[in-house]
């Protein structure tokens, strides 16, 4: 199956730009790499078995490009996430402490986190998408996890 | 109020501006604009040959794509790289893993009057035949340039780090700042003073 492009910014628009500015911690790079991804996509000979193989591939996609504007040396000029931050309405004081919390993780466990907590991926699936085995995948998250309690206390609970 | 809840209310703030635009017509047309610097380009293969090269023009996104081999991470790989023709190139490939693997980069010349000047396929060929440094996830750091891997890691000295590449006739003077960048070039090496990130 190969759905249109149009269809896919309709529906994943907003989960991809927020995974790329998880990464990039920049608006204007996970613009970028949103739309990179969607070029990617379009560019795209191959066929895809199912909805799930398009929206794992696609995060994988915007996983790739958003590391990889990262590790680029030359990037925007670009306002500083404390900044940013101050820009966001969130809807309450621990929303915007929980964000700041995980934006301040580094990255390979604010991925993992950001796959599991808002894309509600399994363990299994992240390990597929990101290419880890299970455990990596495990350690990750339970260490993100114990960072975000360490900072936000009882603003984040214990998981399994 | 479960995790998973408190998570995807704190993330419902970030959305992308309104002046965001991905209809696919103006995609097609949209020009990357930003470049990294030609002498610090950050490349993430080293070519080793480009052997029997197919070209074929890409009608529908623009820009020659060519099929070509190159050494990644002391793998020949045989790679898919699309030139855009505004200085910059993507390209994918599957690793040694079997992971389908994307990505790009560019480059410009500034020029004394300050333009910047697009580099052109070939100039993207040479850099795409530059050293490559990569941070691995526990930690280390290594050189590649073709088939040759340097562990670098604890090399640095003041965050500096110096590697002197030889392959048949060829030398190569690597200059590596810690997460900061590295130059390289045939006759010596580059002074990690100029440059720097914006």
């Amino acid at each position: 199956m190969k759905p249109s492009v149009e269809m896919l910014i309709e529906k994943y628009r907003n989960n991809l730009y927020v995974m790329a500015f998880n990464v990039c911690k920049n608006a204007q790079d996970a613009e970028d790499v949103v739309q990179d991804t969607f070029i990617q996509y379009w560019s795209y000979k191959k066929e895809f078995e199912s909805e799930q193989h398009i929206r794992a591939w696609l995060i994988r996609v915007v996983i790739n490009k958003a590391k990889n504007k990262n590790n680029t040396f030359f990037r925007r000029n670009s306002l500083p996430l404390e900044d940013y931050i101050q820009t966001l309405t969130f809807e309450s004081e621990e929303s915007s402490e929980l964000f700041e919390a995980v934006m301040n993780l580094p990255e390979k466990y604010r991925i993992v986190i950001h796959l599991f907590y808002y894309e509600d991926y399994s363990v299994n699936e992240i390990a597929d998408i990101l290419k880890l085995t299970q455990s990596n995948v495990k350690v990750r998250l339970s260490r993100g996890r114990l960072l975000l309690r360490n900072t936000l206390k009882e603003g984040w609970e214990y998981d399994k | 109020m479960t995790n998973k809840e408190k998570y995807k209310k704190a993330f419902s703030a970030v959305r992308p501006s309104d002046e965001f635009t991905l209809e696919v017509e103006k995609m097609k047309k949209i020009k990357k604009q930003h470049f990294f610097k030609t002498m610090v380009a950050s490349i993430a293969v080293c070519v080793l040959f480009m052997a029997s090269a197919t070209v074929a023009y890409a009608m529908d996104v623009g820009g020659i794509q060519r099929t070509i081999q190159l050494w990644i991470h002391g793998d020949c790989t045989n790679v898919t790289i699309q030139f855009d023709g505004d200085g910059t190139y993507n390209m994918e490939y599957t690793d040694a893993d079997g992971n389908e693997q994307f990505t790009g980069g560019g480059g410009v010349e500034i020029a004394p009057d300050g333009r910047t000047i697009p580099l052109s396929e070939e100039e993207l060929m040479e850099h795409l035949m530059m050293p490559d440094v990569t941070y691995e996830d526990d930690g280390s750091v290594w050189v590649y340039w073709f088939d040759q891997k340097v562990d670098i890691t604890d090399k640095f000295v003041d965050g500096v780090c110096y590697v002197k590449l030889v392959k048949d006739e060829e030398t190569m003077y690597v200059t590596v700042k810690y997460k900061g960048g590295y130059a390289a070039g045939p006759h010596k090496f580059t002074d990690p003073d100029s440059w720097g990130c914006e």
